[in-house]
């Protein structure tokens, strides 16, 4: 297992064409926190983890992932999770688990090794590993995305929407998943979102984003309980209290 | 998901019943010695038999199908390869695009007296004129094939760590495996017509010289059985690539 790091996100500005997407946004997010970037859309929260992720360059400041200062993508810190899953169509689950090691050039055995591990990790060991991903349910794609994740064995994720597309039933059960998995891997999570309870119910921060140009609006702290997958906290009063708390302060930006 | 559309193949059981109708259709009015240019179908397949027989058939069919390979083979290989750089490549595209997209609608027949004046009469006409009929559709959907690549894929490859050779050999290529194999279907079908016409242009070779033959000389059921048997070449070669599509792009 590796240590998790931290990830400090120092003025990040970001500007597309006419569009002032972000604006000195200063984040330090702790190594091994579960954070979440909400705001309405527009808010450029998608954006900014593109940049953490590297896959878009920031106008100003800086990010720093562990130590290494973000330049472009492929840093082996973090793996990223996609809202539409993002899998090879016409690569099977293991093939599609094993993707990111391929690419950083690792041999088949060990792929083979660290694929099959960690599609055990979400799940979905032994028969559907040979399934193509139009044979699989959306949460089952997206729990390969996820083992394509872990795969590489990163310190951090950054999950944009992975639950947006899925139905509330599976999601629900996803979510509690990955609070397992998260607090059997010790990683550092940044997940882009747009549900409060989605956000309540995972994070220990939640970071606020305001729309045009996308400023850090509110820092709230989420002090629930863990491990709220066996606690039954969505059930509780403190977690509705903080959804609605949350729910004031975006009801207030618009 | 059940995909809307499943292969399916070039004639279903409704499709062989229609042509068993226009079969015994084609006779009666055949038999009814209208005109001489409806023969019967079994004369034309009797004079079919024969030609195949006499080795007509054999020797301008393969003359034909020579240019035909000689002309589909490299368009395809282009074809692909340009599309490829002109999914990839934006001003590549600005660059092209307008030309590819005119040179497929226009009538290329036209430019076949061109053709002639640069490689004489000669198979190499026929041959370049199968390279133009077929080329600008592969590249067209080549290129498509490639502009349809889902955003999200290119992002997580390059998340990482992909270069452009990886992205082009891991992403690119497989994302436009089914547009460049519809493209070449078409290809191959637009290349037969390329060889007809290439052929009965300059009437001295092969399937083409034999049907300017026989309708200048008004031997109507020889007439008929090359055209089937043009028909039949065509309907081969979609088949041909229809079943490369159905080996290499299982996922579907």
């Amino acid at each position: 297992m590796t240590e998790p790091v931290g990830i400090a996100i120092e003025r990040v500005s970001k500007r597309f064409a006419a569009v002032q997407a972000l604006v000195d946004i200063d984040i330090q997010v702790k190594a091994g926190e579960f954070l979440a970037l909400i705001g309405p859309s527009g808010c450029g929260k998608t954006t900014l983890l593109k940049c953490i992720a590297g896959l878009v360059a920031a106008d100003g400041g800086r990010i720093v992932v562990g130590s290494r200062t973000v330049t472009g993508p492929g840093g082996r810190e973090a793996s990223l999770v996609f809202q539409d899953f993002a899998l090879l169509p016409w690569a099977t689950a293991r093939e599609n688990a094993e993707f990111g090691l391929l690419l950083r050039g690792a041999p088949a055995t060990e792929r083979a090794a660290a694929a099959r591990h960690a599609l055990a990790k979400v799940g979905l060991a032994g028969s559907f590993e040979d399934a193509y991903p139009s044979q699989l349910s959306g949460g089952m794609q997206q729990r390969v995305g996820l083992a394509r994740a872990l795969a590489v064995n990163p310190q951090v994720l950054l999950m944009d929407e992975p639950f947006a597309s899925i139905d509330e039933q599976t999601r629900r059960i996803l979510q509690d998943d990955l609070l397992r998995l998260w607090s059997q891997e010790r990683k550092t999570v940044v997940l882009v979102t747009h549900s409060m309870e989605e956000a309540i119910y995972l994070s220990d921060r939640v970071v606020v984003l305001s729309p045009r140009p996308g400023r850090v609006h509110r820092v709230l702290d989420v002090p629930l309980p863990r491990p709220r997958e066996a606690l039954d906290v969505r059930a509780g009063a403190e977690f509705a209290r903080l959804v609605d708390e949350l729910w004031q302060i975006l009801k207030k930006m618009q | 998901m059940t995909p809307l559309l499943t292969p399916e193949p070039a004639f279903g059981r409704a499709g062989l019943a229609a042509v068993a109708g226009l079969l015994i259709v084609w006779e009666i009015l055949g038999r009814l010695q209208l005109t001489i240019f409806v023969p019967s179908a079994s004369t034309v397949a009797a004079a079919w038999w024969e030609l195949l027989t006499n080795g007509t058939l054999a020797r301008s069919a393969g003359s034909s199908l020579l240019s035909l390979a000689k002309g589909f083979v490299p368009a395809a290989a282009l074809g692909v390869a340009l599309g490829l750089a002109m999914g990839r490549f934006r001003t590549l595209r600005e660059v092209l695009d307008g030309w590819i997209n005119a040179l497929m609608s226009a009538p290329l027949s036209a430019l076949v007296p061109v053709l002639i004046a640069l490689f004489g009469l000669g198979d190499t006409v026929v041959a370049a004129t199968v390279f133009l009929f077929s080329f600008f559709v592969i590249v067209v959907n080549t290129t498509t094939g490639v502009r349809g690549t889902e955003r999200s894929l290119v992002d997580m490859a390059r998340s990482y760590g992909a270069g452009e050779a990886a992205l082009f050999a891991r992403i690119y290529l497989p994302a436009a495996l089914p547009a460049i194999l519809l493209g070449l279907r078409l290809g191959a079908v637009q290349a037969v017509k390329g060889m007809v016409v290439g052929e009965m242009l300059i009437s001295l070779i092969g399937m083409g010289e034999r049907l300017i033959y026989y309708g200048n000389t008004f031997l109507i059921p020889e007439l008929y059985a090359v055209i089937v048997s043009v028909l039949l070449v065509a309907l081969l070669c979609a088949t041909v690539v229809q079943a490369c599509e159905r080996a290499l792009v299982r996922w579907k």
